[in-house]
């Protein structure tokens, strides 16, 4: 029987199974009795023995067969789900992980289990099994095992499995219609015939309706990346020694697949900075009056078409005159500039790269360490970042992501003879300005919004390009986020919000910084989409 | 008219590879269920000549699934799929009134030989 043609099923399939038992492993240290979320994991690594034994993987079926012998002994033999199993099954997915990732390379097994089967067949728990607490029963976890085999529809004619680059196809086509239609839009404008437009409109219906169900098919569960962030908040609050507890809400929100995998480093980074820089230790805690037991908490929730990602603790919170004292000593703001920062600003000086480098800055402020390159990374995907804090209290990170990608809204501006467009999630408002609204304090210029200073920059002057005159005395300009900060770019004329299926630039203008790609107006003209942070 | 076989295994790739398998032979697949509670629920509305039943699964074991296809109807024919390592259960399934058993990982021929005995006989 030729085995080959089931590998991408195993390994899609061992993947699913991989990721239920990392989770059901931390949902079990909360409630170490929960008799399915035992049973789930028993049965997860069966079943992976079972399949990686008919594709032959031997080195599989022996890290799979050992995890599984342990779990009976916690099944059946009254061995305690402790930290140290729980330890130890991580390290079996961790085995099997890097030994499907082998098989998915076709490379010869390089992870030799070593003494893995060894050290599971010998674990004795260190300490005593505590006495199970009757009165403090733990609510029953729900195994996730069983809950996505619950979901799996039973028969092959309901679902099908499609490659990622299928969906990137349909994705494509889609965009590249829609450019159509504006171009047949501009057409019937111009012939002025009513047949005409009422085919038009009635096919940019039908496109807005075939638009939205491949966006639907590419979206994927919060859910997918969660055991990532359990395993990594877990293994750091061990590494330093803090006891906490760790929520995630809204895993059931769907996002597209390609910003899914994009928001896994940056939220990995947010969570390890909450745990090793914005966490107290227990007796620090519960000299403050807090709980000795801190809390983490990851929720997921929807707007609209946005997604709202947001890491909250009850740590020791972040203090802005600590943060504008560390910039001021580090020459990345003047004493001047500091003194127009707002409290909300001055957490943002977090994003400044060159900020957080410093060991010192990190104690001073609690937190910060690459907040720069999360920043960058969710501009990037067109969302946006924003730190709120209280000093003793806590901090919060919301990330604002667009829910699906290729496909944005951007507002289109003029510059000289340039047309740029900026994605809607980077632009905070548009404004007019009248002349005289326009402040000069030193060199620089500013205006003053919702009691904030806000620096005025040219747009022209970024791209090299002739300064612009508003002959009607009117400046117009946008505010957006560079560097943590609010900053009004002026350009020559707002153009409106256009709907823009973005295409990548090739080489060599992929390289051109601040360029985040192109796309075409229905008028055919073409329009750079312009990554603002990058620019500044 | 050909033999109509129901698959119950809670992994997608096991039930793929067997499903596979047992076309091959000529059968016609008619149902597949992931757990027990299903496969007992399948059973009722496909009746299918041969079951294949793995053992280890969520929402009721394949040995409780067995017992209450049995009850459902005693002429059932279901062949249990166990790994090695579970000779234990053989004792149990085989009180609950199954037909035979596959070893897994499977061996095509064996798996073949087997259906075909619990097929006629």
């Amino acid at each position: 029987m030729d085995m080959s043609q089931y590998r991408n099923l195993f390994l899609s399939e061992a993947r699913e199974y991989l990721k239920s038992i990392n989770e059901t492993v931390v949902a079990l240290e909360q409630s170490p009795s929960d008799r399915a979320a035992i049973d789930a994991l028993f049965r997860g690594a069966h079943s992976l023995k079972g399949m990686a034994a008919s594709m032959e993987y031997g080195d599989i079926v022996e890290v799979a067969h050992s995890m599984e012998d342990l779990m009976i002994r916690v099944r059946e033999d009254g061995l305690g789900f402790d930290a140290g199993v729980a330890d130890l099954l991580l390290e079996g997915a961790d085995l099997i992980e890097g030994l499907l990732n082998d098989v998915e390379q076709e490379l010869a097994p390089r992870r030799p289990a070593g003494d893995f089967a060894r050290r599971l067949a010998g674990y004795t728990p260190q300490q005593p099994r505590p006495e199970p607490q009757p009165t403090q029963a733990p609510p029953p976890v729900q195994a996730p095992a069983e809950a996505e085999r619950a979901g799996e529809p039973s028969g092959e004619m309901s679902t099908v499995r499609v490659r990622t680059e299928l969906l990137d196809h349909l994705i494509n086509l889609t965009g590249e219609l829609i450019t159509n239609k504006h171009r047949l839009l501009n057409i019937g404008r111009d012939l002025g015939s009513p047949q005409l437009n009422e085919a038009v409109s009635e096919t940019a219906k039908l496109l807005r309706a075939l638009h939205d169900e491949v966006m639907r098919v590419r979206l994927m569960p919060f859910d997918a990346i969660c055991d990532r962030f359990q395993r990594s908040v877990r293994s750091l609050a061990k590494r330093s020694g803090k006891e906490l507890h760790f929520e995630l809400a809204g895993r059931d929100i769907g996002l597209d697949r390609g910003i899914l995998e994009q928001l896994t480093d940056p939220l990995n980074h947010i969570l390890r900075n909450a745990v090793d820089h914005g966490m107290e230790g227990s007796a620090e805690r519960v000299a403050a009056g807090k709980p000795a037991k801190g809390s983490v908490r990851l929720s997921v929730s929807r707007d609209r078409d946005r997604v709202l990602v947001t890491v909250a603790d009850d740590g020791r919170g972040m203090d802005p005159q600590a943060m504008i004292a560390a910039a001021i000593r580090k020459k990345l703001i003047t004493p001047e500039e500091a003194v127009l920062l707002s409290p909300r600003q001055a957490l943002m000086l977090a994003c400044i790269p060159g900020f957080s480098t410093a060991k010192e800055v990190t104690e001073v402020s609690g937190r910060g360490v690459g907040m720069d390159a999360v920043n960058a990374s969710i501009q990037k995907l067109g969302g946006s970042l924003t730190i709120e804090s209280e000093p003793g209290c806590g901090s919060r990170f919301t990330l604002v992501v667009p829910m699906t990608i290729a496909i944005i809204h951007a507002l289109v501006v003029q510059c000289g003879r340039i047309k740029g467009a900026v994605p809607v999630t980077a632009v905070h408002r548009t404004v007019e300005l009248r002349r005289e609204q326009v402040e000069t304090v030193g060199k620089r210029q500013l205006f003053q919004l919702d009691g904030e200073a806000i620096p005025l920059l040219s747009l022209n002057r970024v791209l090299g390009l002739p300064l612009g005159r508003f002959p009607g005395g009117i400046v117009p300009l946008f505010v957006t986020e560079a560097k943590g900060r609010r900053v009004g770019l002026v350009v020559d004329r707002l153009l409106g919000q256009h709907e823009l299926f973005v295409k990548p630039l090739g080489r060599p203008l992929a390289k051109v910084r601040g360029l985040a790609g192109g796309a075409t107006l229905g008028d055919g003209e073409i329009v750079t989409i312009l990554d603002v942070a990058d620019l500044l | 008219m050909p033999t109509t076989v129901m698959i119950v295994d809670d992994s997608l790739f096991m039930r793929k590879m067997l499903r596979d398998l047992v076309e091959e032979e000529g059968y016609e697949v008619v149902a597949e269920a992931s757990d027990g509670e299903e496969a007992v629920a399948r059973y009722r509305e496909c009746r299918p000549d041969l079951t294949t039943m793995d053992i280890v699964m969520p929402n009721k074991t394949g040995i409780e699934a067995l017992q209450e296809i049995i009850a459902l109807d005693p002429a059932a024919r279901v062949v249990m799929c166990s790994a090695i390592g579970q000779e234990s259960l053989t004792v149990a399934a085989n009180e609950a009134g199954a037909k035979a058993f596959i070893l897994k990982p499977f061996n095509p021929e064996l798996v073949a030989r087997v259906l075909k005995e619990a097929a006629e006989g």
